[in-house]
């Protein structure tokens, strides 16, 4: 499964390919969204180590537009649900991931993203 | 000696070139044994559930290699309160992974299709890593040592966590492999080995009516011997301009008073557990005081 909380740990990793790797643009997205349990404590544990602006932008560009620009300094009860719902019920199912510096397509199949580069593209 | 020599363990040495060699006995191997070698693989090994037991509420994990997914669960009594990512290179273990379940919870795991020697992450992306019998597939020390500092780069350098697991020449005296050694082979280098898996026409979901009754696929490892894991990790650490020691090694003299921040890596665990070596490490960074 690709969701957005894995998608906001993901980096274009080819050769040479070290600015603007990230985030990666989503393509031809299909969304299906899969409820999953609310467990508080870790979303405010992760919160720290979300790239925000990254998050904010592919959430958008898959049509959730919840996320505030900026990230709250008070998160409350609300605010965390809608980030649950963001990180982890949003399940990319088809499409692709694309390098914006690069171009470099990582497709998406069966809700498995596709990573492996071909042997002239690996650093 | 086994008494069936088809699954007897076969000393061998690299000739082809180390990427054709993986693709073939390794990558090719596990997509095509995927589902037996599955059923076979269940029981999370004591050692790797307490690492995931001891990881703290809000904490990203890598599992890098996961296979079948069987650590992805877990901690199973703590569901939910962290979330480790598997990364495999086998297509059609990540779609049994994917489903992992352990006990009554139904939930879908997050799964990448990469390799474990490329870093498909940002930097220090994750708080924890685990590599369980993964390492030992690649097929030169450069590689087995480039493989350690993908998972290293890819934890946070401040409080990074890791647990990395390869099988051993010692072998457990309960285990049906014994592992031959050739001739060619030098001390501190370990041994590479087919292990066969034999696969029987009704496993394989692939086998044609006139496929023969079994077949026999030859999975290749390396061998770790004793001490051998710990100076791959120590040379992968220094390689990145790691200190190796405890976080008071950090604190040596600093030139002109400058400033600086010192990363190190330190070992907390180094042992043999049922014909495998494991080492618990992690990360740490320190600010140098004025001097």
């Amino acid at each position: 499964m690709v969701r957005l909380i894995t998608h906001n740990l993901l980096a274009c990793h080819v050769k040479g390919c070290t600015t603007n790797n990230f985030p990666l643009v989503f393509q031809d997205a299909q969304v299906e969204i899969h409820e999953a349990e609310f467990n508080e404590d870790f979303i405010r544990g992760f919160m720290p180590k979300i790239e925000w602006k990254a998050l904010v932008d592919s959430a958008r560009q898959l049509g959730d537009t919840s996320l505030p620009e900026e990230q709250p300094e008070m998160a409350d009860d609300d605010f965390l649900k809608t980030l649950h719902h963001v990180l982890l019920e949003m399940h990319i199912e088809e499409g692709a991931m694309v390098c914006q510096n690069c171009g470099h397509v990582y497709p998406i199949s069966n809700g498995i993203p596709n990573m492996l580069l071909a042997e002239h593209e690996i650093g | 000696m086994p008494s069936d020599t088809s699954k007897a363990v076969i000393p061998i040495q690299v000739i082809d070139e180390p990427q054709a060699h993986e693709k073939r006995h390794v990558h090719e191997v596990y997509d095509q044994i995927a589902s037996h070698f599955s059923s076979t693989r269940y029981k999370p090994w004591p050692v790797v559930a307490n690492f995931l037991q001891s990881i703290p509420t809000g904490w990203v994990g890598l599992d890098s290699g996961t296979g079948n997914g069987k650590y992805l669960p877990l901690p199973a009594n703590r569901s939910g309160e962290t979330w480790t990512i598997g990364l495999d290179r086998s297509q059609n273990l990540l779609r049994i992974a994917m489903n992992a379940n352990y006990g009554d919870t139904n939930c879908i795991r997050e799964v990448v299709l990469g390799d474990a020697i490329e870093t498909c992450w940002r930097v220090s992306a994750f708080d924890y890593a685990i590599s369980i019998a993964t390492i030992h597939h690649f097929s030169t020390k450069e590689r087995r040592e480039r493989a350690v500092q993908s998972l290293l780069q890819t934890l946070s350098p401040s409080h990074g966590r890791a647990l990395i697991y390869v099988w051993a020449i010692e072998q457990d005296a309960l285990s049906k492999r014994s592992i031959p050694i050739s001739e060619q082979s030098s001390p501190g280098h370990g041994e590479d080995v087919f292990v066969p898996w034999v696969l029987s026409k009704q496993q394989d979901k692939s086998a044609s009516d006139s496929a023969p009754e079994r077949r026999v696929h030859h999975r290749y490892y390396h061998m770790f011997e004793k001490g051998e894991l710990r100076d791959l990790i120590c040379g992968a650490a220094h390689g990145m301009g790691l200190t190796v020691g405890s976080p008071r090694e950090g604190l040596g003299p600093v030139a002109d008073g400058m400033r600086q921040k010192i990363r190190g890596l330190e070992i907390v665990e180094d042992s043999w557990e049922r014909s495998n070596y494991y080492i618990e490490l992690r990360l740490w960074e320190v600010e140098a005081p004025d001097s």
